[in-house]
C-alpha cells in the first residue's frame, strides 16, 4: 500500500514520464506546435489574390477589351485566358485552370447603350472560398466598367440628365474585418480547434495509460493527484493557447477589439471542460484505445458543429443538440464575443458559464469513475 | 496471398476497436457530419435596422428588405451604437443604417446612400446577407428611380448587368461544397487508422520484427484496398445521392479508375505509416489530429493560389490532396481523368513510392519470392 501521491508529486511524475517518452511529449509540444504552423502559414496570404478567371469573348470589341484589361487589373483577380465559347472556358473551370468564366455575349456592345446588357460570371460554386471572393471582384469590375461606360458613350446618345448615378447605392463595410479577411476568422477559430483536440488526446492517454499499464496501482491517486497530473498539460496547452493568439493578434495585426482576459478565461474554462469529459471516458471505459477513439468522435469534428461557419441555427435538431453538448462552440461564441468584436455582460457570460455547466456535470463524475477505476485492479490491462 | 487476404478480415473481426475504425466509422460519419449542415444555404440571417430618415422611401426600403429570405430584422434600433453593440454581443449578423436625409436625397434626384455591415467574424452569414439586401436595395432603387423620373425625366440604366451563374453547385449549398472533399478525409484516415492499430498491436505482441512474405503484404494491402473501394462506393454511390449532393454525371470507368488511384495511395501510404507504430494506440493520439490540417492542405476550402507554394508542394505527398481535387473534380464537377492528369499522375506516384516504402519496412531482404 503507498502513500497517496499528492498534487506536486504527481506533476513530477508525470513530468518525468514525459521525459523519458518522446511520443508522448511530442503530443504536449511539437504536434500542436507544427499543426497551428501549418495552418497559420497556409492561411497568412489572408485575403485571396489572383484568382483565375477566363474571359469567354464572342465578339472582340471595345467592351470585352475593357472587361479583359479590368480583371487583369483587380488585385483578386488574374486573367487566365481567353476563349470563345463556354464550353471550353467550362472545361477549363473543371481542370482548376481557372475558377470562374466571365462571358459578354454577342449582343451586349449593342444592348449596353440601352442598359441592362447582360454579362454572365460562371463560377465554379464548388470550390466556396474562391467562389466568394470571385463573385465580389466581378461585381467591382462590371460596376468601375459601367461607370465608364455611362461617361464616355451613353451620356453622348441619351437625353440630358438621364445618366445619373443609381437611386439608391450602397455602401457595404465588415465590421471589426474590414478587408473580410478569411485568415482572421478561420486562423482565430482553427488554432482553439486543433488545441483542445490534441489537448484531449493527451490527457486522455495520460489517465488511460495508467489503467492500461496497471501502473495505478503504484500511483494511487487522490484528487489532488489526478490535478496534479492534468496540470502539465493545461500548462502546456495554455501556454500554445497564449502563443497562437500572440501570432495572429500581435504578428499578424490582428488586435483585440474586446477583452483578451476574458479569453483566456475561456480557454482555460475550456481546457478544463475537455478534461472532465476525458476522464468521464476514461473512468467509464476503462480502456485506452475506446477512450481515444471517442475523443476522436467527440472533439474531432467540433469545427463543424460549433456554428462558427455554417449557423447551427440552420443544422438538424441533433446538430443543434450536439453542438451545445460541445465546449468549442461556446469557446467559438466567445472569441467572436472577445476578440473580433467587444461583447458586454451576459453575452460574455452565458458561454463562459455553459462551458463551467460542461465542465462540472463531466469532471465531478469523472473523477469519481476514474478513482474508483484506479483502485480496481481487475479492470486494469484492457486493450 | 489470399491467405492473408483473408487473415486481415479475420484479424479485424477479432478485434473491436479495429472494426469500429474500419467498417463502423465510414457509417457513422456519412449521418454524423452532413447533419451540422441540413439547411445548406444561409437564410434567416439575423440583421438590425437604424432608420434614422423615418421617411416613405426608406420605410419602403425596410418593408422590402424584411421581405426577403436570407435574412430576418430582429430588431429595429435608434443609433449606430447600439446597431454595433447588438452585433457585438452575438445577436444579429448584420446591420442596416439608413441616414436621415435618405428619402429627401431621393426625391431630389439624386441617389440616396445605406449604409450596409457586415459582422466580421461571420464572413458567410453575412455576405448572405448582405447579398439578399443588395437585391432589395435594387428593388428599392427602381421605385426611388420612378420617384426621380417623374422630377428629372426617366434615368438610363446602368450599362453593364452582372449576373451569377453558379457552376455545379448548382444550389451553392455549404454542406454540398465541403463534404464531398470531407468523406475522402474520412476514409484516409479510417484507413490509416485501422491498419496501424492492427499493425501496432501485432507488433506488440509478437514483437518488433513482424515480417510479411511479399505475397503476403500483396494480400493484406489488397483486402485493404477492397475495403477503401467499398467505403467509396459507400460514399459517392449511397450517401452523396442521400443528402442530394451535386452529382454530375462523369463516366462510370473514370470515376471507378480515380477510385482505384485513391484506394491504392492511400493503402500504400496507410501500410508504410503502419510500420512505424509498435503500441496499439499510439495512431490514434497521433493521426487524429492531422485530418483538418489535411482537409485544407487539400485545396477546397482554401485555394491554392492563396497557399505558398512550398506547401502546395508538400501537400502533394498526401494522398488526400490529389484525391480530394480528383474525386470532387469527377463526381462533383463531371470532369474527365485526362481533366486532372497531375492529380492522376500524383496519386500513381504517392501509390508506388509509398508501396516501395511498405514492401521495405515489411518484407525482409532476400525473401520476397517464396512460395506460398
Amino acid at each position: 500500500m503507498t502513500q497517496p501521491s499528492g498534487f506536486r508529486a504527481s506533476f513530477v511524475r508525470e513530468c518525468r514520464f514525459l521525459a523519458r517518452s518522446p511520443w508522448d511529449l511530442a503530443l504536449l509540444t511539437w504536434i500542436p506546435l507544427l499543426l497551428c504552423g501549418v495552418i497559420a502559414w497556409q492561411l497568412s496570404g489572408g485575403v485571396v489574390r489572383d484568382l483565375p478567371v477566363v474571359l469567354i469573348v464572342q465578339e472582340n470589341n471595345a467592351i470585352s477589351r475593357d472587361l479583359a484589361i479590368r480583371i487583369e487589373a483587380a488585385p483578386g483577380l488574374r486573367l487566365a485566358g481567353k476563349v470563345s465559347d463556354l464550353a471550353t472556358a467550362e472545361r477549363l473551370v473543371r481542370s482548376h485552370t481557372a475558377h470562374a468564366a466571365l462571358l459578354a455575349p454577342r449582343e451586349t456592345a449593342e444592348r449596353a447603350l440601352r442598359g441592362q446588357a447582360p454579362v454572365i460570371l460562371y463560377f465554379n460554386a464548388s470550390y466556396p472560398a474562391a467562389a466568394a471572393a470571385i463573385q465580389r471582384e466581378a461585381a467591382a469590375v462590371v460596376e468601375a466598367a459601367n461607370t465608364r461606360l455611362a461617361i464616355e458613350q451613353i451620356a453622348a446618345v441619351a437625353p440630358q440628365g438621364s445618366v445619373r448615378p443609381a437611386p439608391v447605392r450602397a455602401v457595404t463595410t465588415m465590421a471589426w474585418n474590414a478587408p473580410a479577411s478569411q485568415e482572421f476568422q478561420l486562423v482565430s477559430l482553427l488554432h482553439p480547434a486543433l488545441l483542445h483536440l490534441v489537448f484531449m488526446l493527451a490527457v486522455v492517454s495520460a489517465f488511460g495509460r495508467e489503467l492500461r499499464d496497471g501502473s495505478a496501482g503504484e500511483w494511487a491517486p487522490d484528487l489532488a493527484a489526478l490535478a496534479g497530473k492534468a496540470a502539465p498539460y493545461l500548462a502546456g496547452f495554455m501556454g500554445w493557447a497564449l502563443l497562437t493568439i500572440f501570432w495572429l493578434a500581435g504578428v499578424r495585426g490582428w488586435h483585440f477589439a474586446g477583452s483578451p482576459a476574458v479569453l483566456l478565461g475561456g480557454y482555460a474554462a475550456m481546457y478544463l471542460a475537455y478534461l472532465g469529459v476525458a476522464l468521464l471516458f476514461v473512468g467509464a471505459t476503462r480502456t485506452l484505445s475506446q477512450s481515444l477513439s471517442m475523443t476522436g468522435l467527440y472533439a474531432g469534428a467540433s469545427f463543424a458543429f460549433a456554428g462558427a461557419i455554417f449557423p447551427l441555427e440552420q443544422a438538424s435538431t441533433f446538430a443543434k443538440i450536439w453542438g451545445n453538448l460541445l465546449p468549442y462552440t461556446h469557446f467559438a461564441r466567445l472569441l467572436a464575443r472577445t476578440w473580433v468584436a467587444q461583447g458586454q455582460g451576459m453575452a460574455l457570460a452565458v458561454p463562459l458559464l455553459a462551458i463551467l455547466g460542461i465542465t462540472l456535470v463531466t469532471i465531478v463524475p469523472g473523477a469519481v469513475l476514474y478513482l474508483r477505476a484506479a483502485r480496481d485492479p481487475d479492470s486494469w490491462g484492457r486493450r | 496471398m489470399w491467405a492473408a487476404f483473408r487473415a486481415l478480415f479475420t484479424a479485424i473481426g477479432a478485434d473491436r476497436a479495429a472494426a469500429l475504425l474500419l467498417l463502423v466509422s465510414p457509417v457513422i460519419y456519412a449521418g454524423f457530419y452532413p447533419s451540422a449542415y441540413t439547411d445548406e444555404v444561409v437564410t434567416r440571417a439575423p440583421v438590425v435596422v437604424v432608420d434614422l430618415d423615418r421617411t416613405a422611401a426608406s420605410r419602403n426600403l425596410i418593408a422590402r428588405v424584411d421581405a426577403i429570405q436570407q435574412a430576418d430584422i430582429v430588431a429595429s434600433l435608434p443609433s449606430d451604437d447600439e446597431a454595433e453593440l447588438w452585433m457585438a454581443d452575438g445577436l444579429a449578423v448584420a446591420a442596416i443604417i439608413v441616414p436621415a436625409g435618405f428619402g429627401d436625397d431621393i426625391a431630389r434626384g439624386e441617389p440616396g446612400t445605406v449604409l450596409l455591415t457586415g459582422h466580421g467574424a461571420y464572413l458567410l452569414r453575412a455576405s448572405s446577407a448582405l447579398g439578399g439586401i443588395g437585391a432589395a436595395l435594387g428593388q428599392t432603387g427602381r421605385d426611388a428611380a420612378r420617384e426621380q423620373a417623374r422630377a428629372a425625366g426617366p434615368p438610363a440604366p446602368p450599362a453593364l448587368s452582372l449576373v451569377t451563374r453558379p457552376l455545379f453547385n448548382t444550389r451553392e449549398g455549404y454542406g454540398a461544397a465541403v463534404f464531398p472533399g470531407v468523406a475522402f478525409v474520412i476514409i484516409h484516415q479510417s484507413l490509416l487508422l485501422g491498419l496501424a492499430l492492427l499493425a501496432g498491436t501485432a507488433r506488440e505482441r509478437m514483437g518488433a520484427e513482424v515480417h510479411v512474405t511479399g505475397p503476403q503484404l500483396a494480400g493484406i494491402a489488397l483486402a485493404a484496398g477492397v475495403i477503401g473501394m467499398v467505403d467509396i462506393g459507400w460514399f459517392v454511390g449511397m450517401v452523396f445521392w442521400w443528402h442530394d449532393y451535386p452529382r454530375a454525371a462523369a463516366p462510370l470507368l473514370d470515376v471507378a479508375i480515380a477510385a482505384v488511384l485513391f484506394v491504392a495511395a492511400t493503402v500504400a501510404a496507410a501500410l508504410a505509416l503502419a510500420s512505424l507504430f509498435r503500441t496499439r494506440e499510439r495512431p490514434l493520439q497521433l493521426v487524429l489530429p492531422f485530418s483538418l490540417p489535411l482537409f485544407f492542405l487539400a485545396g477546397l476550402s482554401w485555394p491554392r493560389e492563396a497557399t505558398p507554394p512550398v506547401l502546395v508542394a508538400l501537400a502533394r505527398l498526401f494522398p488526400t490532396s490529389p484525391g480530394m481535387e480528383l474525386m470532387v473534380g469527377l463526381n462533383q464537377m463531371g470532369g474527365s481523368l485526362t481533366d486532372y492528369w497531375p492529380a492522376v499522375l500524383n496519386l500513381a506516384v504517392l501509390a508506388l513510392g509509398f508501396g516501395t516504402v511498405a514492401m521495405r519496412r515489411w518484407v525482409p531482404r532476400g525473401d520476397k519470392i517464396r512460395p506460398d
